[in-house]
């Protein structure tokens, strides 16, 4: 009986919905609740790495290559670079961290760490734990705080290189939006080299809504550039606007030719990649529009 | 055609979602829908010629400027049955006229479902129609369903020599074009139905959709010999006179059923061993299955139509030459009229696409659409008999179909004479603020929608002398005043009192559709 | 001793006959807490006032039956004395003269066991005539009983022989049939029901059941107000055909009745999770005369906010209250009958109306309600019969308790009541009429 007793007493406490107990005279004195971070480093040990190479290799990879199919530039430009770099491309699917972290040669591949919306990807523990597994990936605050880039450099510091997405979130009609000036802050900070990557194709394959590639195995590609070192003394704001450049020269690259593309000047590269100032449908049916070498799969839009 | 003799095999007949095998009477006169038509080689080619050369107007490229208002207005679901399977024709005329106004730098484009008082279509039925690119494009804000009951989206056209109001969608109407895009599926379907049909207010259709135009529309597939197409005609005048109006029409051959299916588009004794055995393991596969199973598959059937001519330009110049498509593949030439005409019903009308067919929809389905598709004489005589296979279950869909369920259970339980109802219980159905509100918010028909059901089937009520349904549920065909046999034998039996004993028999063997010309 | 049918205090009965009356009339009528015996005869406890009566006729009523059947709420038991023989709606010969009543006289009975009959001061509610509210049901020369038929020391209906007192007796006049008469007490009630809900001319009324009650509320309904549309919930063919006789305006299914008052009334409706679909907007007034909880629910939901919901049949079950609060509904009891209260001068009170009623044009179609009539011995079989009564067409069962036993052989079976789809060894009273 008096353990009964007990324990429904006990029970009062319990709040079952999360709700505080702090009672309402003690607010004052109580210190306010730190934001946790959740915890990726244990996706860094030598058993997580191992983990991950198999589901990237016997998962993804498989998985995105019979889906799509992928075409891969600009790989030569890795060569004779030193870790750690910062791989900063245009996004605008979730294909594109797998696709950036597949094309990667396998040297790179694991020791890269990809820049994931905390908000997003690590608001549930399950999903948390399930990026963090599988691409290596660490919690980015979109809003800002005082950690947005505190991880990002305690990883460069560690040596790890990182793949961000300076737009901040996936575009909405398949056209590159403007660059945060978080990952150029940490190219100058640190003197880390940086390497734009274009990415297309990946909007038509899989938009914002989608959550598996269309049918017909869509074309996607990527292009690795010439990696950027950020100059003695250069202010971020325009390492990054240099970086913004590297990719809109990649993006119209592989709109016209490698020539055309070196050929512009600025203002022509970035309005290639802002899109139509046009409807919001003009933007989507541009980018929407199909690849011609996508029509040749085994499902065709088209029968001819 | 056909006459059933000693060495004919027993026959098919649709009955819902099933269809079996049976001995017709020897003598029995069966019309086969004509062969399947070959489709366009290069669809894509025919689209965009038909754009560049239009009929009776400038090629549509001259008439897309930049700053203009466009308006692409489409078929709802209701056609082609089955839907057809990816991409639909729409889909491809859509993509290709709105590349072009793409390339014209025209920004302001609407697409506007012509659903009429049907219900809205959800977006994954949007999507199927016209295509995830168009889709992803424009929904939600330019691609929108047309609603009928939006006071600020409609707009008074003027009215006809006869006193009839013009009302259509202000959006479609005020557009500096609008641009029409079809499948025609039935020669009742296309032309001037197009835009005073498939825009309007209840207020515009009830002068054409009434008891009085079905009886004098003899049958409402011919259109010059149809009082609703008169009307249609009238109401088309006026909307040329106020809108910029580009229509393109397509048409599709008679490939109803996918492969798997396909001994049902292939005449009994032609069927190959696989046919037999295809029929064997569907109708064993369908009879097991449970209910909402079979219910799934049935839906689930996509037509592999293919698409047989492609006409744009001004409407009744295109729809002249559609009509002639459409007979190219449909009609068919039949002596004399019968005494019983047969029918076996199939699973599917305009009404109950990923839906149910309830007995309203199954009553209009066989006196409405089936009866009517003749020219010049009906295929039964006057007072002769209908039997058709159905099952008309008592089963009704509660979001798509609200008002059905009231019309059946109140209005049927008082009268079925298309006259008396109209008089009686129209008004309170069409204005009711309910069905209002469940037409424009949910996925419902409008209230007034069973009304049309029931008058379409006017015409034959006014015809025939007795209608007959095999196999079906008794209370439901009983409450629509009609009679049930349990076998086709015992249906002809019952209907010896009306035409004798020997009477002349024609079954229609559809679908795929046909339409009779009989001389 | 007298032959009666007596109420006794069984909880296994009790829990028997509950389990099983979902089940079939058939099972739960042998199971009732209830026997056939030879009682001692009541004895009056003032003999001026008090007269004793032999039952001609002696109906089954609902509330019967709910108590039988353990249905009935149990807030009533503490208004009944065990052991009781059950019958309120009673029309007997007096056996005793009274003051103005002599002997021999056939006379219906008012039931209720108010202040006077139990030898008290009126109560507050008593003394302006409202007697269907008496505070003293439960105190007096008489054992606890809100009504004779509840009450252990005056007998029952469903008896040779009962006791009433000169205040609870009404004069038949002499061209009402026994089977008209014996439905004055239920027409009563029904009267009192429709004054409660005081229907102002030109409302819309549902009526849910359309048994003996909703048929006679409807009756009441047409002679007494100028109620519009008379809706009425029904779930038999039989009642369908008797509520369009008695002036119904629509008659509907149970599962169709919100469907069909929305469309009536042009209502949006409301469609709650996991509850029955309800209405915004509907009628004005609703009478639940089937004193289930799915009647009561339907009633409750389909009147317009503000509107009025009568109970005119006792409420069995649970019921979802929160459409009266949301729709602020009034909800209105309406029990047995009352003498004075709020009429209007010369209006007569709610037995005599029902008297004249049963005296005009009403009279052969109210006297049809009765469906059968079964002699005492026969309980088990009349039981089963009332249970099942919408199902096998038949509206009010009634003993005639001065019947003889059964007798065998089918030759003795008398010809039956129209309607009655053959109950065991009914009895008739058309050879009574005459009287």
């Amino acid at each position: 009986m008096g353990a009964g007793r007990d324990i429904a007493l006990l029970a009062r406490r319990w709040r079952w919905a999360r709700r505080s107990l702090l009672p309402h005279s003690a607010i004052p004195h109580a210190p306010p609740a730190q934001p946790r971070e959740f915890p990726t480093e244990w996706a860094r040990t030598p058993a997580g790495q191992v983990a991950r190479a198999g589901v990237q290799q016997g998962g993804l990879k498989p998985v995105l290559w019979t889906q799509t199919r992928p075409e891969v530039y600009g790989r030569e430009h890795l060569d004779g670079l030193e870790a750690p770099a910062i791989f900063v491309a245009n996004h605008s699917s979730h294909l594109d961290a797998p696709l950036v972290l597949c094309s990667l040669p396998p040297g790179w591949a694991r020791q890269v760490a990809v820049g994931a919306a905390a908000d997003y990807f690590f608001d549930a523990r399950w999903r948390a734990s399930l990026t963090a597994l599988a691409f290596n990936a660490f919690p980015v605050e979109r809003r800002g705080g005082t950690r947005v880039t505190g991880t990002a450099k305690r990883l460069l510091g560690e040596g790890w290189s990182l793949l961000l997405f300076p737009e901040g979130t996936r575009s909405s009609d398949g056209w590159m939006q403007d660059f945060r000036s978080g990952p150029a802050r940490l190219c100058c900070g640190g003197g880390v080299p940086a390497v734009p990557v274009a990415l297309r194709g990946t909007y038509r394959a899989m938009p914002r809504g989608r959550h598996w590639p269309g049918p017909g195995r869509p074309r996607v590609v990527v292009r690795f550039g010439r990696p950027l070192r950020p100059e003695q003394g250069e202010r971020p704001s325009a390492f990054s606007e240099r970086l913004t450049e590297g990719i809109a020269r990649l993006w119209d690259e592989e709109e016209t030719t490698w020539w055309e593309a070196q050929r512009r000047d600025r203002a022509e590269l970035l309005a290639g990649t802002a899109g139509p100032d046009a409807p919001r449908w003009r933007r989507t049916w541009e980018s929407t529009r199909p690849d011609r070498a996508t029509t040749t799969g085994p499902f065709r839009t088209w029968p001819e | 055609m056909l006459d059933v003799d000693e060495r004919t095999p027993p026959l098919i007949v649709h009955h819902g979602e099933g269809f079996s095998l049976q001995q017709f009477p020897l003598g029995t006169r069966v019309v086969y829908p004509p062969d399947s038509l070959p489709g366009l080689p290069d669809v894509t080619a025919a689209i965009d010629a038909a754009l560049d050369e239009p009929i009776d107007s400038p090629p549509l490229d001259e008439l897309l400027f930049a700053d203009m208002r466009l308006a692409i207005v489409f078929d709802d679901l209701s056609i082609p049955l089955p839907p057809m399977r990816a991409p639909d024709i729409r889909q491809r005329v859509v993509e290709a006229v709105i590349e072009r106004a793409a390339q014209a730098g025209v920004d302001d484009v609407h697409l506007i479902a012509a659903n009429s008082l049907h219900r809205r279509m959800t977006p994954d039925e949007l999507q199927h129609i016209l295509g995830e690119r168009v889709f992803r494009s424009f929904w939600p804000e330019r691609l929108r369903n047309h609603d009928a009951e939006d006071p600020d989206d409609l707009v008074v056209l003027g009215e006809t020599g006869h006193g009839e109001v013009v009302e259509i969608n202000r959006t479609a109407a005020e557009a500096d074009l609008l641009v029409y895009v079809n499948v025609n599926l039935i020669a009742m379907n296309g032309g001037d139905k197009s835009v005073p049909v498939g825009l309007a207010s209840y207020r515009s259709l009830r002068h054409h959709h009434n008891v009085h135009t079905m009886l004098h529309s003899r049958s409402f597939n011919d259109p010059p010999r149809s009082a609703m197409h008169h009307s249609y005609d009238r109401m088309g005048d006026v909307v040329a006179d106020t809108v910029r109006l580009f229509q393109i029409e397509t048409t599709v051959n008679n490939e109803t059923f996918p492969p798997q299916f396909d001994f049902l588009n292939t005449r009994e004794w032609e069927w190959s061993y696989r046919q037999q055995g295809a029929y064997l393991a569907a109708k064993r596969a369908n009879e097991l299955a449970p209910a909402k199973v079979r219910r799934k598959v049935w839906q689930a059937v996509e037509a592999p139509y293919e698409v047989t001519s492609v006409n744009a330009g001004e409407v009744n110049a295109v729809h002249e030459r559609t009509l002639a498509n459409v007979h190219r593949q449909q009609l068919t030439e039949i002596d004399g009229q019968a005494d019983i005409l047969v029918f076996g019903l199939p699973y599917l009308c305009p009404y109950n696409v990923n839906s149910v067919m309830n007995p309203i929809l199954v009553s209009c389905l066989g006196l409405g659409y089936y009866f009517n598709m003749y020219k010049n004489r009906p295929v039964v005589r006057e007072g002769g008999v209908l039997i058709a296979f159905h099952p008309v279950p008592w089963e009704f869909h509660q979001v798509h179909h609200p008002s059905y369920v009231d019309f059946f259970d109140e209005v049927l339980a008082e009268t079925t004479d298309p006259a008396a109802i109209e008089a009686k219980f129209e008004q309170a159905y069409a204005t009711d603020p309910w069905y209002v509100h469940l037409y424009r918010t949910s996925y419902a028909y409008h209230g007034v929608h069973p009304f049309y059901m029931w008058y379409w089937g006017a015409h034959a009520l006014d015809h025939l002398d007795d209608v007959i349904f095999v196999g079906a549920n008794r209370k439901s065909v009983r409450r629509m005043g009609f009679r049930s046999a349990s076998t086709f034998n015992d249906a002809l039996e019952m209907a010896s009192d009306s035409v004798g004993r020997s009477p002349r028999i024609t079954y229609m063997h559809t679908p795929p559709l046909t339409m009779a010309e009989v001389r | 001793m007298v032959l009666s049918l007596e109420l006794y205090r069984s909880r296994s009965r009790y829990v028997a006959a509950q389990a099983t009356q979902r089940i079939s009339g058939s099972l739960t009528a042998p199971l009732a807490p209830l026997r056939l015996a030879d009682r001692a005869a009541p004895t009056p406890p003032n003999p001026a006032a008090w007269a004793r009566l032999r039952p001609r006729l002696s109906g089954i009523c609902g509330s019967d039956l709910a108590t039988l059947s353990g249905k009935s709420s149990r807030y009533l038991s503490g208004a009944v004395s065990f052991p009781f023989v059950p019958g309120h709606e009673i029309v007997a010969d007096t056996l005793d003269d009274l003051d103005g009543i002599p002997a021999r006289t056939r006379v219906v009975v008012d039931p209720v066991l108010s202040c006077r009959p139990r030898g008290l001061d009126p109560c507050d509610a008593c003394s302006i005539g409202r007697t269907s509210r008496c505070d003293h049901i439960t105190v007096g020369h008489l054992a606890p009983g809100l009504q004779t038929g509840y009450c252990a020391d005056t007998g029952g209906g469903w008896s040779r022989e009962l006791i009433a007192h000169r205040d609870q007796l009404r004069i038949v006049p002499d061209h009402i049939s026994d089977e008209a008469a014996v439905l004055v007490e239920p027409l009563a009630c029904a009267v009192h029901a429709v004054r409660r809900a005081a229907v102002l001319p030109g409302q819309s009324v549902l009526i849910v059941g359309a048994g003996t009650v909703g048929l006679l509320v409807l009756a009441a309904l047409r002679e007494l107000t100028q109620a519009g549309d008379v809706t009425v919930v029904a779930k038999h063919r039989r009642q369908r055909e008797l509520a369009w006789q008695l002036g119904a305006s629509e008659v509907v299914a149970p599962d169709r009745a919100i469907t069909a008052v929305r469309r009536a009334t042009r209502a949006h409706l409301l469609r709650p999770d996991h509850s029955p679909e309800a209405l915004l907007g509907g009628l004005d007034q609703a009478l639940d005369c089937a004193g289930s909880a799915g009647a009561l629910d339907l009633a409750l939901r389909s009147v317009r906010a503000g509107g009025r919901v009568t109970l005119a049949a006792m409420p069995a079950g649970r019921t979802d209250l929160a459409p009266a609060w949301f729709r602020e509904l009034e909800v209105v009891g309406a029990y047995a009958t009352s003498r004075n209260g709020t009429l209007a001068p010369g209006e007569a009170d709610d037995f005599d109306t029902a008297i004249s009623m049963v005296a005009g044009d009403l009279g052969p179609l109210i006297g049809g309600l009765i469906s059968a009539v079964y002699p005492l011995d026969c309980w088990r079989e009349a039981l089963d019969h009332a249970l099942e009564a919408g199902r096998l067409g038949a509206f009010k069962i009634a003993f005639d308790p001065g019947a003889e036993q059964r007798r065998t052989g089918p030759e003795a079976v008398p010809e039956q009541t129209a309607d009655a789809p053959a109950p065991p060894v009914p009895l008739t009273s058309t050879g009574r009429d005459n009287q």
